[in-house]
């Protein structure tokens, strides 16, 4: 069976470092504003304000938006569910930008061309980690194959992260715990 | 030319915990990118956010790429010279100076933490080279616990961190790792795996508070009212380790008796946790042996810092978790840092040391002779300083400034001369830690930027052209490279010590000290008594209290009622890293944390513009209200954004009891700073 890979995203660990985003513009030398990773606050949520984080890339749909409304078919979806897209035939017209609820495609102003995470698809071939999976101190990030991966307690989606049922994207994440916080104002 | 590719191995020489292991890959002479040492067995192959950004250090457009001269202080009309003119216009200077004074003493030399490699110490054997001069003495950051320490262990040593693993109770006392010493956070998350709980003690709900199993909320400046209070009820209890306490310790009965006399009701009610708190922490403690209690530095900048770490020193004690492994209590480890010559710092003169947290004082107050010449370096002095306004009042009287920098900043801006110089990939050096115990190399990757020179070079040159001008004034030796200097750093028991027989060999990775990895487990401490010692008379032979009794933090003022605090920001270092671009598009806006109810008094909403004041000054931010803050402190980070406020104007510069003993001055109780806040 062909595999289904995505990211499992562990928010119980991830503390919100930024250093998966950062190893990622490191290895890819991207330009300061394109950001193939990036790293949100969790808010409104668990009671903790900006203490959560989910670190997210592309979330490697299986319905996937930007490859539904590029006019130059400049994207595809290889057979383990890695969403791949060829910049040479980009041409910048920013509808994969538009219409992506990730907000995930980012437009590189230097080329006036659109570029993503593409999960690091040649390590992966080569057996090795991502960038990010490889950078991260928490081991907050892993990739997963769908088809085999199973755990208890993994959710499809989190609090700020649109509908998944939009696009069916392979994100997993395992959510934060809460230990018990005597706080001066609620003690007793 | 063509270059060959290679791969360098760096060590990154922050005031940090962590002082990663680097990879950089370099191809045509240029860095195409950097990563973690996978040799490096503490970092083990990862940087921070910060390390994966050090390309747009290098090649940063913002880089002093020469020698600039600026036409009259704070004009920013910056005029770019050559190095000899530099040199001509330093070099005459320190030559006025000492026809005039018949003394080299006005020249002065104030550095610090930029960086903390062993080359970088270049500029004080520039200093030492010229004769008798005027220096700074102290450290701001880490000087009360270090005191503590010496006072009751008697030496300033750690358990190898790597030995968190092992522990069964994490107390994570005034420390923030999450944000400041990532690479920690893998060692504390096996722990707790392997069924350890973490208790994290903070006046503010960190990062790392959010990932322990307790998180205690402490009044700020109180630690030792809650570590006093766990050790009476421990004690209480039956379950203090008297085998311990009766054959290692010094002054136990005395410190009992103490115990004893203290008023369980009055420590909670000083520390801000409730009785049934302490008594469940109490048990915690007691029944989870090993207890790793990691200190941090942000705990001892208060006015009763030093007394407070004394204080968790001993909770650690009556728990008989000293010298025990994955356990103990952890501040910060200058044994690697010791294994090294530190030649630079030998002087054969009698050098004046101003205190380095009162400098704005003492260099405007030193007289017969007076200082002229301010040289600044491995520091941002006008931004991280105290006593700001006194600071720039100071400056009046100084002839010539200069600053070797690689970015402008607050100092640059106040500077006469600025030295354009490299980052540690365009040097060679060695860079020891203070938290684990691996030395690593630090080769040179690329030649360096521009006309950028390292501190060696600079103090090679301006060596030159001293005796150029005029010959015998400098006795700095000028031809030797930098492979000289490193060798003369080691010695045969250092080289023992490292498993090598010459610092070159750190080519092939960085080693482990052979250190002790339990600290204090043969129970054999470096206190005159021999033992741990409750009762220090090393401490009250300088007038400190002889055992670990409570003191108390500063009290606010009628006026000001707010405790300021500003612990350490994410994403930057000081000032260091907040200009890099990278890093700039994950910056969160700054903002001050206010209690609601502290906000509602005030008539302060959520997102509001702020002003901090106090009669020292005043700061603008926005409001962030969060129920996590204490009533009666407010937080703002240490976010040094842009360069049109500064957050220290409003810290005069109280300082900490302790200090003196390891570091020659108290610290910075920059804990004990008071203001208002309103609508601005």
């Amino acid at each position: 069976m062909a595999k289904k890979m995505g990211f499992l995203v562990n928010v119980d660990r991830c503390f919100g470092c930024h250093t998966c985003e950062m190893a990622c513009k490191n290895v890819y030398q991207l330009e300061p504003e394109v950001r193939w990773r990036k790293v949100y606050e969790i808010k409104e949520e668990y009671n903790l304000p900006e203490r959560s984080f989910m670190s997210l890339a592309c979330n490697h749909c299986e319905d996937p938006e930007c490859k539904r409304v590029c006019p130059v078919k400049a994207y595809s979806i290889r057979e383990d569910g890695i969403v791949l897209q060829d910049q040479s035939r980009c041409i910048g017209c920013k509808m994969c930008i538009m219409a992506c609820p990730y907000e995930v495609p980012q437009f590189n102003t230097k080329l006036k061309k659109v570029e993503k995470c593409h999960m690091c698809f040649e390590r992966l071939d080569k057996g090795q980690e991502t960038v990010c999976v490889a950078a991260c101190p928490a081991e907050a990030i892993s990739t997963i194959d769908l088809e085999e991966y199973y755990q208890n307690g993994i959710l499809d989606s989190l609090p700020g992260f649109p509908d998944p049922d939009i696009t069916k994207p392979t994100t997993r994440f395992i959510k934060p715990r809460t230990g018990i916080q005597v706080r001066r104002d609620n003690n007793g | 030319m063509v270059l060959q590719d290679k791969i360098t191995r760096h060590v990154c020489p922050r005031n940090c915990y962590d002082t990663c292991g680097i990879l950089a890959s370099v191809r045509n002479g240029r860095i195409i990118d950097v990563q973690g040492d996978p040799k490096h067995g503490y970092t083990r192959g990862k940087l921070c956010a910060k390390g994966y950004c050090y390309i747009r250090r290098v090649y940063s457009p913002e880089r002093i790429n020469q020698p600039l001269r600026q036409l009259g202080r704070g004009t920013g009309r910056w005029q770019e010279i050559s190095w000899d003119e530099a040199l001509n216009i330093v070099c005459e200077k320190i030559l006025t100076i000492k026809d005039r004074y018949g003394s080299t003493l006005p020249i002065c030399l104030n550095k610090y933490s930029g960086n903390f490699g062993l080359m970088n110490f270049a500029l004080e054997g520039l200093f030492n080279s010229l004769g008798p001069t005027t220096q700074v003495l102290g450290s701001p950051c880490w000087s009360a616990g270090l005191d503590a320490q010496m006072f009751d262990f008697g030496a300033n040593i750690n358990s190898d961190p790597e030995q968190l693993e092992r522990s069964k109770l994490i107390i994570l006392w005034g420390v923030n790792p999450a944000w400041t010493a990532v690479h920690s956070l893998p060692y504390i998350f096996a722990a707790q795996k392997n069924g350890a709980k973490v208790i994290t003690i903070d006046p503010y709900f960190s990062e790392t508070a959010k990932k322990g199993d307790w998180y205690i909320q402490i009044k700020p400046g109180q630690d030792g009212s809650l570590a006093l209070a766990l050790a009476k009820i421990i004690l209480e209890n039956g379950e203090a380790d008297i085998g311990f306490l009766e054959k290692h310790t010094s002054g136990w009965n005395l410190f009992k008796e103490y115990l004893g006399s203290l008023h369980l009701e009055e420590l909670s009610e000083n520390c801000g946790v409730q009785k049934h708190v302490l008594m469940e922490l109490a048990d915690l403690i007691s029944s989870s042996p090993p207890v790793f209690i990691w200190a941090g530095f942000g705990m001892q900048r208060y006015v009763n810092g030093g007394q407070n770490v004394r204080a968790i020193d001993a909770l650690g004690a009556i728990t008989g978790n000293i010298g025990r492994s994955g356990g103990g209590v952890h501040y910060a480890s200058l044994s690697t840092w010791k294994l090294f010559n530190y030649n630079f710092l030998n002087s054969s003169y009698k050098n004046r040391f101003l205190n380095i947290n009162n400098f704005a004082h003492e260099i405007s107050g030193a007289q017969s002779p007076p200082v002229k010449m301010l040289w600044i370096a491995n520091r941002n002095l006008f931004r991280q300083d105290a006593d700001q306004k006194e600071l720039v009042r100071a400056l009046k009287d100084i002839e010539l400034v200069i600053t070797i920098d690689q970015f402008h900043n607050e100092t640059t801006y106040y500077s006469d001369i600025i030295l354009p110089t490299t980052t540690f990939f365009e040097e060679m050096d060695i860079v020891p830690g203070y938290w684990h115990h691996w030395i690593a190399l630090n080769e040179q990757a690329i030649s360096p930027i521009a006309e950028a020179r390292s501190d060696l070079e600079i103090a090679k040159s301006v060596s030159g052209k001293l005796n150029n001008l005029r010959a015998g004034t400098c006795s700095f030796p000028e031809e030797m490279d930098e492979k000289y200097f490193l060798d003369r750093e080691f010695s045969p028991e250092t080289y023992d010590i490292l498993g090598i027989d010459h610092w070159s060999l750190l080519e092939n990775g960085p080693v482990k000290a052979d250190i002790p990895t339990v600290s204090w487990e043969n129970k054999k401490f470096n206190t005159p008594s021999g033992k741990f010692e409750f009762y220090s008379e090393t401490a009250e032979n300088i007038r400190l209290p002889a055992l670990p009794i409570l003191k108390q933090p500063s009290r606010c003022g009628e006026k000001y009622q707010l405790r300021l605090l500003n612990p350490h920001s994410q994403h930057c270092i000081n000032s260091q890293f907040r200009n890099i671009d990278w890093l700039q598009t994950i910056k969160q806006e700054s903002r001050i944390y206010i209690h609601p109810i502290t906000a509602n008094m005030k008539n302060i909403k959520n997102g509001d513009s702020v002003k901090i004041f106090n009669d020292n000054g005043e700061f603008f931010i926005k409001a962030y209200l969060a129920e996590a803050t204490p009533k009666d402190t407010i937080i703002v980070l240490q976010e040094p954004g842009d360069m049109t406020q500064n957050l220290n104007k409003l810290f005069q510069g109280v300082t900490t009891d302790m200090g003196n003993k390891c570091t020659g001055n108290p610290g910075l109780a920059i804990g004990e700073n008071f203001v208002d806040i309103s609508i601005s």
